[in-house]
């Protein structure tokens, strides 16, 4: 009986989660004692490590360290500024000006990374002070670049886009990636829309309007940057590159200008690969522990027990897939976006598909679903990189988050009940 | 000592990254403007991921970068604290000695038995899954030295050096 199973994986995960052994190790141990109970110590032993190993053996998988790579050099290599700046001469004039060049800037960042720590770090970074300056709470401005910096997951290129390609068994990943624009953008907007109110009801400065000229310049300047974005997605959904050779060639592409721009050097480039060297580090050892949990629950055919219990509830598409949000909400708050998607892919996804749900569809919902997962208490990556950031603490951050959360739930219902927002995109370029 | 392991492992971090930058970006040229797709690249990246993210997670843990929930720790007094970060280590250290260690070593020890090589390097295949229990060895260093100074420390050292 899976029951059995189910409670020992659940508990020894909760408990060892909840006293504070890392996330990542939390999941090699209970997939470790939940295997236990099924073969011998020994041999439970050598099959975790050998699922560490093979997990880790993929060749989509090495887009990932090269787009972190890529997003270290676009924060390093002046990338950042430039994009800013082009985005304050677009919405800097609106109210609220800075917090919409946040969003836009956070927007164009996630256009040309793979990932959103990079993009909350260098925009927050720069634009924190500013806002700051201008009257903006720190807190305001540490809410707005968190779940800013969220686009850019959904946004292609998207390390967690590639990831979930994988664990839904080889979606295609330029129709994911393509999926992602409409979401994404609408995820922007909406968070531009509560920043609109906010900064009116609380009479924070517009920003001078920038001259058509200057527009043009900062556009010129930020051009060689954006161009990327043709090479690379352009590259992908044409078919001419796989993801990771894309990958590669912005990792060269982001070497070369910033060398351009006189950012980087022989000196710093070191530091730049190790830090690409940890932070691949850590997601790729979420990714071995996740898989290999993920391999255990369905040795103890756990999914199935649990999309049997799921579809026993209701048979309504509506209601099942407000429970699956719901159930992802809940599991957002206490893991990282990774190891989410690896693990709850393989158990939702045969139920959507048996619902009529495309899997690049419901691909872009969890994602955007565990945006809103990163930006909370008690786990949530962009929080912890937001906060220090902007030099304050969680509990004062919830505040403005709230009202940015609810803009954010509003957008995963529509991408949820409105499929053609994810799928008019790839089906105009023939990937579905 | 502990730089020393530090400073080594981070300059064959560097190394490796470097040589997988090079190594895809070779793959990529060759393919698209050779014309002639090299066949051991493909590999070779894998191979090399492997190691790099291994290895780097022992580095990364001996940094304490690995993410966790803190909610607990907040709550206890200092010697309470002391405990359980004393706990938390020793549960880490096991799961990486049994699986990493134990099961990493015999499973390269199967592996290199049956003398399986891979199909492009020709190299045996036991050398990639060999990072298993090194990297476990570092981790089981880093947890040592850090539960060796913890245990060293009065309560409020050990909530002062955080």
């Amino acid at each position: 009986m899976e029951l059995y199973e189910i409670l020992v994986l659940v508990l020894s995960f909760v408990v060892l989660l909840g006293i504070g052994v890392p996330v990542a190790w939390t999941l090699g141990i209970s997939g470790v004692l939940t295997i236990l109970l099924s073969i011998e110590t020994i041999t439970a032993f050598t099959t975790m490590a050998q699922r560490f190993v093979t997990s880790l053996d993929s060749f989509t998988l090495l887009a990932i360290p090269f787009f972190i790579l890529a997003g270290q050099l676009m924060n390093k290599g002046g990338i950042a500024t430039r994009l800013i700046n082009f985005a304050k001469n677009v919405v800097g004039a609106l109210p609220g000006g800075l917090a919409h060049i946040n969003v836009v800037a956070a927007m164009l960042f996630g256009a040309i990374a793979g990932s959103s720590v990079a993009a909350a770090s260098a925009i927050g970074s720069i634009l924190g002070p500013r806002m700051e300056k201008e009257g903006y709470s720190k807190e305001f401005g540490a809410a707005i670049n968190i779940t800013s910096s969220t686009t850019g997951l959904i946004i292609p290129p998207s390390n967690t886009l590639i990831v979930y390609s994988l664990a839904s068994g080889g979606t295609s990943i330029a129709a994911l990636f393509v999926a992602g624009y409409l979401p994404g953008i609408l995820v922007g907007l909406s968070l531009m829309g509560v920043a609109a109110v906010w900064t009116i009801r609380k009479n924070f400065p517009v920003g001078e309007r920038g001259t058509f000229k200057e527009l043009i310049q900062s556009f010129i300047s930020a051009f060689p940057s954006l161009f990327l974005l043709v090479v690379v997605i352009g590259g992908i959904i044409a078919g001419i590159f796989t993801a990771t050779e894309a990958a590669a060639i912005a990792v060269v592409y982001t070497l070369v200008l910033g060398y351009y721009y006189n950012e980087i050097t022989f000196d710093n480039l070191p530091d730049i690969l190790l830090d690409a060297v940890k932070t691949t580090s850590i997601v790729m050892l979420l990714i071995a522990t996740s898989v290999s949990m993920s391999w255990v629950m369905s040795f103890e055919s756990i999914p199935q027990a649990i999309s049997d219990g799921i579809l026993s509830l209701s048979n309504s598409p509506v209601v099942i897939l407000l429970l699956i949000n719901m159930i992802l909400l809940f599991v957002g708050m206490f893991m990282d976006m990774t190891p989410a998607v690896l693990i709850f892919t393989p158990i939702f996804l045969p139920i959507v598909t048996e619902l009529g749900m495309d899997p690049v569809h419901f691909g872009i919902m969890m994602v955007l679903n565990l945006c809103i997962g990163i930006c909370t208490p008690p786990v949530g990556t962009l929080l912890f990189v937001g906060v220090s950031i902007a030099d304050t603490t969680i509990p004062k951050v919830i505040k403005p988050l709230l009202p940015l959360f609810a803009a954010m739930i509003i957008a995963l219902l529509l991408v949820t009940f409105w499929p053609a927002l994810s799928m008019w995109l790839p089906s105009l370029f023939g990937l579905t | 000592m502990r730089d020393t392991v530090d400073t080594i492992t981070k300059y064959v971090l560097v190394f490796l990254m470097g040589l997988l930058v090079v190594d895809v970006v070779w793959q990529v040229f060759t393919r698209y403007v050779l014309a002639s797709p090299s066949i051991f690249t493909d590999e070779l990246a894998r191979f090399l991921l492997i190691w790099v993210s291994f290895l780097g997670a022992a580095y990364a843990s001996g940094q304490h970068m690995h993410l966790s929930i803190d909610l607990l720790s907040h709550r206890l007094s200092p010697a309470g604290q002391k405990k359980l970060a004393i706990f938390i280590h020793c549960i880490v250290l096991l799961f990486v000695i049994t699986v990493l260690v134990i099961g990493g070593s015999v499973l390269v020890y199967y592996i290199y038995i049956y003398g399986q090589l891979s199909s492009s390097l020709q190299i045996p295949i036991a050398y990639v899954y060999s990072i298993g229990p090194i990297s476990g060895l570092l981790i089981l260093y880093y947890k040592l030295s850090d539960i060796k100074r913890i245990v060293n420390q009065t309560p409020v050292e050990y909530i002062e050096n955080l």
